[in-house]
């Protein structure tokens, strides 16, 4: 008898093991329609939830349009998203709705044929502010819902301590030497956030859009390398300058020390802080939770000549319908939804800036509670050009990997410039297809 | 799994009993599986299927989503030729070079202080032992704090003994090496500080007492007693320190992320960054291929010297 049960035992063990691995995922209808009365429960994937008000935000504003449909959020690690997600799709996962955090990743799903094809859903929606980037041969396979691009933060406190105007449109060289006078004056006027701590003018977040970026959105270089990466050459020059007269935290403290943007403008360490529009959501959070009482306004990013279009870069973020998706129909809708008028306000509401760009949806955004109302941060929203943070293509991944490494070797001071970027060129000609 | 009863050499059975003496033991074959299995299913799963496709994928090109095209040679002229490939093998082997003699000797010194008795001994080996159960992540946190070059201890250090241009440490492409070496040999030397630790134990200590009589210095007595008597563990611990030198990954990732540059990129990250990221499964799996023969080389070429030093 007893060994009877140790036989069962041993064989539903082998069983349920072997069966563990074949869970099959079946296909579902991409035309499927979405019946309003049938109780649904739609799938999304979303990053770090808790830390990414909007996505909330935008579920808990779609249960209540939608009675019937009960959103599952699939929370990922914020890092991790990528990878996990690409590991999901390929492995069959009927996840129904995918939050593409990234144009890269946009292109790598969709060239792969993971996403449904929305075209008929971004035919509708126009005002729609970087749709075009999703646009593949005429199609469509994600919509955005919300839309950044980088402004400056600045400190109104520290500005006004050292008695220097708020930064409205400023030239690059203007900004090096405002930044500049500000560590001195601070200096000079024993300003210190806390002990062992000192004022800067500026903080300059070690990525490499920080300088790549602005520099191929305001000079129209190509960061894919077709010309050669002079052009990066001027933007290297001043950041170089900012660190080694220190008028900003240098790159190989701010990497060793793992210092965020965040904390360099919150305890008011950094007097101006060039950065994406979604910093103004964690502000609003942070002031909200009591941690920070910064005064703080926004301005245009510098250009590189006075009196021009103001140009930034910047990127959307859009939602997809995953192609083996469980509840096509809802997916749909719920893709449709976030990035019109009512989802547009949800995420609003956050701080974040949505995709949908009517006016309407902008004086709701400003008339957040917290968000500054003077004129230059009405100015500071509404650039005349908002480009791409970088070109999307097959070998995005695989410049952007060369292209921060040789930024490491520029940023600390171990390479000069011009033979970096030779050789940033040499290399993408080389080692990328 | 069906597999007949071993020939075992018996005397013959009378004959009515024999049927029932192999069901028995074929019974017992399965039931012998059966309890293997969990582990077994895994390990094939997830272990075995995987590291024998390799050898198949890197003859493919397969982006995980694709039907994998086979294109024959391919990936390994292009691993020839890769800038990357070539800088990834240099710091691979540049850490091993580095990582294993350090490490070595660092812990043989550890379990000799530590293997006498003294006030608190255990206290020492548990301290000497704690970096390496500490989480990789929080190692590389604070060693990074240790090596900042302007605000870092370790540099404030090097200024108040006069040293003028202390190095960059982990952001500076010559040194970041050398400071993920340090690391990895502190973070180490625990484990195999133990396993010294057991096999200082089994020398018996007449050999030393006959030694001592024979007039023999401490110098004299650790090269030619303890050293001798230690070998198995040193030679366990050798292809253990190697293998894993050859495969660091976690370290190198929190720590520095092949920076600065590629002063630090090391082959199973390529592995990681052309496969999981970049989606490129085949060439992907010739780097394994060539870090699994690299390994396999001096794994080999290890044993045989120790073959060759034991007869």
């Amino acid at each position: 008898m007893k060994r009877r049960t140790l036989h069962a035992l041993a064989a539903t063990t082998a069983a349920s093991l072997l069966l563990a691995g074949c869970g099959g995922g079946s296909e579902a209808a991409q035309d499927e329609p979405f019946d309003p009365n049938e109780p649904v429960t739609l799938t999304v994937s979303v990053w770090n939830l808790a830390g990414t008000p909007e996505f909330q935000a935008l579920f808990d504003a779609y249960e209540e349009a939608r009675p019937n449909v009960t959103i599952e959020p699939v929370d990922i690690l914020a890092d991790d998203y990528p990878t996990k997600v690409t590991t999901m799709l390929a492995g069959g996962d009927s996840t129904d709705v995918i939050a593409v955090k990234s144009l890269m990743d946009y292109s790598k799903f969709s060239t792969a044929g993971q996403l449904q094809d929305v075209t008929e859903l971004a035919e509708g929606a126009t005002d729609l502010g970087g749709l075009d980037a999703y646009e593949q041969d005429g199609s469509y396979f994600a919509l955005p819902y919300r839309q950044d691009f980088w402004v400056t933060y600045y400190n109104k406190g520290i500005f006004d301590a050292v008695g220097e105007e708020y930064p409205a449109d400023l030239t690059w060289d203007e900004y090096v030497d405002l930044a500049q006078r500000i560590t001195e004056k601070a200096a000079a006027a024993g300003i210190v956030p806390a002990e062992g701590t000192k004022t800067f003018g500026t903080f300059t977040q070690p990525w490499r859009s920080a300088v790549g970026a602005i520099a191929a959105a305001q000079t129209g270089g190509d960061q894919l390398g077709s010309d050669g990466y002079e052009f990066f050459a001027p933007y290297y020059e001043r950041a170089l300058e900012l660190q080694e007269s220190g008028a900003t935290l240098d790159y190989s403290t701010a990497t060793t020390q793992q210092v965020t943007y965040r904390t360099m403008f919150t305890t008011e360490q950094a007097a101006m802080v060039p950065m994406g529009t979604w910093f103004t959501s964690a502000l609003l959070q942070a002031q909200a939770a009591g941690e920070t009482d910064v005064e703080w306004g926004i301005a245009p990013m510098p250009q590189p000549e006075p009196g021009g279009e103001t140009v930034t870069f910047g990127g959307p973020t859009a939602f997809a319908v995953n192609r083996n998706a469980e509840h096509s129909g809802a997916a749909r809708d719920f893709l449709e939804w976030a990035a019109g008028e009512e989802g547009a306000r949800a995420v609003a509401a956050t701080g974040i800036l949505p995709a949908l760009q009517s006016q309407e949806i902008k004086d709701a955004y400003l008339a957040l509670e917290g968000i500054p109302t003077d004129e230059l941060t009405q100015e500071a929203l509404a650039p005349d050009e908002v480009a791409l943070e970088m070109p999307v293509g097959p070998t995005t991944a695989q410049v952007e990997q060369v292209l921060t490494e040789e930024h490491q070797l520029i940023m600390t001071g171990s390479a000069s410039i011009d033979e970096t970027l030779e050789n940033m060129a040499e290399r993408v000609e080389n080692e990328v297809g | 799994m069906a597999a007949p009863a071993p020939p075992v050499a018996r005397p013959a059975p009378p004959s009515a009993t024999t049927y029932s003496n192999r069901s028995q033991v074929r019974r017992n074959t399965l039931l012998g599986w059966s309890f293997i299995l969990p582990n077994f299913a895994g390990f094939a799963l997830l272990t075995l299927v995987p590291v024998v496709a390799t050898f198949g994928i890197a003859f493919t090109k397969w982006n995980a989503y694709s039907t994998p095209e086979f294109t024959g040679l391919d990936n390994f002229t292009r691993l020839v030729q890769d800038g990357n490939f070539r800088v990834a093998l240099f710091n691979t082997v540049y850490y091993t070079v580095g990582h294993v003699p350090l490490t070595m000797a660092a812990s043989l010194l550890l379990a000799l202080a530590l293997n006498r008795k003294l006030r608190g001994v255990a206290f020492f080996r548990t301290a000497a032992f704690f970096p390496y159960i500490t989480s990789i992540v929080a190692v590389a946190v604070v060693w990074n704090m240790l090596y900042n070059p302007t605000q870092g201890p370790i540099n404030q250090f090097l200024l108040t003994l006069g040293l003028e241009d202390p190095p960059g440490w982990t952001s500076d492409p010559s040194w970041a090496m050398p400071a993920v070496i340090l690391t990895g040999v502190w973070k180490d030397m625990g484990y195999y500080m133990i396993l010294f630790l057991a096999g200082l134990q089994t020398i018996p200590p007449e050999l030393h007492e006959a030694a001592k009589v024979d007039g023999a210095n401490a110098f004299q007595r650790f090269r030619n007693v303890t050293l001798p008597c230690l070998r198995p563990t040193t030679f366990f611990v050798l292809i253990m320190l190697t293998i894993g030198s050859f495969k660091v990954f976690d370290l190198i990732v929190v720590m520095t992320d092949g920076g600065p540059g590629r002063s630090t990129l090391v082959l199973s990250q390529l592995i990681y960054r052309e496969g999981i990221v970049n989606g490129r499964f085949g060439y992907s799996s010739a780097v394994a291929l060539a870090l699994f023969l690299l390994v396999l080389a001096v794994t080999v070429a290890q044993y045989t010297r120790n073959k060759r030093l034991e007869s």
